[in-house]
């Protein structure tokens, strides 16, 4: 990648296609359209001036979320202004009447409530498995690279947060008419 | 849902994401047959797997992220530029060099690689997947709005083509042999693509076409390259071109009927 216009052309090539998974899981990160906006541009920088490092055919995804995620927890981390962990059994009470404002500001009107409302309340340790893995398609060997932890780690998170997930959307699944006969309670 | 040690706990979440060998399975399904609670719990970490989490609203990029993030990169590649200059220190080399760029701007056709054709590879770049749009919407206004954020240096517009059946894809900040270029793409009838560009220049720039055209009082030049038509034409500073391999009467007309005389 020796020509610069070929190697600008080819990060484009591959990178900027992703650049929606990488903007909508900033989003959920940080529930703020113009942070996860920072974030997804820093993300970019980072990835343009290490490309050199990049190995084609190799996963471009889990790449650029390695990159996404450790911009994002540097940024709350060391900033200390990490989202606000809740009690985990207070996370299977219906949620209260918080505000959505910012929420709503930033998904518009194809803003899913329930769904988003119960995934911002989750821990960040269990909430970015979930995005991940379910949401972005990422393998657990993948999700557990991007986030820097065991294999196991990864599996263990991610069905304490699917649980609390359902723990905080039971109610709405039945609504929705899923397990009116069946669902086991929380 | 409750972790019991006479139930299977997470290893249903192993046997949902396809995680365990073929004799785990055959056990786990086994006490699935008789244990009403468990399969409750699988069913419930299906749905937020396959229906709560699959089903979530995605949202557009922001025209201004596409535009900085553009913007931050060509701001990297100046910077990058400008370290290799500083460790080249013989000045015949630079001397050379110069001489090479020199050549290239007041003789632009002198090694073939004329407008029409590095509009043509354009074309076929994106057609093959290998020149990405940053912007991806059918939003006319947004990609207006992401030309403008990225510092488009002059006027333009994204032309409507709903009513030709051409639907708008997206855009790009891009460079047309060294000169800033507007780049929207469409998709037409049979999966045809149309390429658009628009960039501060002067028809007289152009090679000589075999096939000029008027319309309106407006001049259009037209070229061919394999099976990729090119129609080129002026409006004020700017010029504008657009790029199909769909029928070459049908992109003429789509520019006629687009052109403005200014």
């Amino acid at each position: 990648m020796s020509d610069p216009d070929q190697r600008r052309r080819q990060f484009e090539s591959i990178a900027l296609p992703l650049m929606q998974a990488l903007y909508n899981t900033s989003l959920r990160l940080t529930a703020d359209g113009d942070e996860a906006a920072d974030i997804v541009q820093e993300t970019f920088l980072r990835a343009y001036r290490t490309f050199d490092n990049f190995r084609p055919g190799t996963n471009a995804k889990a790449w650029l979320f390695t990159i996404l995620y450790s911009v994002f927890a540097n940024r709350y981390h060391e900033a200390k202004r990490r989202p606000r962990m809740e009690a985990v059994e207070e996370l299977e009470a219906p949620a209260g009447p918080e505000s959505d404002i910012a929420l709503v500001a930033a998904w518009g009107s194809r803003w899913n409530p329930e769904v988003e409302r119960a995934l911002r309340r989750l821990p960040e340790d269990f909430r970015t498995p979930l995005l991940l893995i379910d949401v972005e398609g990422l393998s657990y060997e993948e999700a557990a690279a991007v986030l820097g932890c065991a294999v196991g780690t990864v599996g263990s998170r991610l069905f304490r947060g699917r649980k609390l997930l359902y723990a905080m959307l039971q109610e709405y699944a039945h609504q929705a008419g899923y397990g009116k006969h069946s669902a086991p309670d929380p | 849902m409750t972790d019991n040690a006479s139930h299977l706990g997470a290893t249903l979440q192993d046997l949902l994401d396809e995680r365990l060998d073929a004799a785990r399975q055959t056990e786990v399904l086994t006490h699935l047959a008789g244990c009403p609670q468990c399969r409750s719990e699988l069913e419930a970490l299906r749905w937020v797997r396959e229906v709560a989490l699959k089903h979530l609203p995605v949202e557009d990029v922001p025209p201004a992220l596409a535009a900085r993030v553009v913007a931050a990169l060509d701001v990297t590649d100046k910077q990058t530029v400008r370290r290799g200059w500083r460790r080249r220190t013989m000045a015949a080399a630079v001397l050379a060099a110069a001489a090479v760029v020199l050549l290239l701007l007041v003789s632009p056709s002198s090694n073939g690689d004329t407008l029409p054709n590095a509009v043509a590879r354009d074309f076929v770049a994106y057609r093959d997947g290998t020149l990405p749009l940053t912007l991806h919407t059918s939003d006319v206004a947004a990609v207006e709005r992401f030309f403008v954020a990225g510092g488009a240096p002059f006027a333009m517009r994204v032309f409507d083509l709903g009513m030709m059946q051409y639907q708008l894809v997206g855009g790009r900040l891009h460079r047309l042999r060294g000169r800033p270029s507007a780049l929207f793409v469409y998709s037409g009838p049979g999966d045809r693509n149309l390429v658009c560009q628009m960039y501060e220049g002067q028809l007289a720039d152009l090679p000589r076409s075999d096939d000029v055209r008027e319309h309106n009082g407006i001049t259009f030049w037209v070229y061919r390259a394999g099976t990729v038509t090119l129609v080129f034409w002026q409006e004020g500073p700017v010029v504008c071109v657009l790029a199909s391999d769909a029928e070459a009467e049908a992109v003429i007309q789509l520019a006629y009927a687009k052109a403005v005389k200014v």
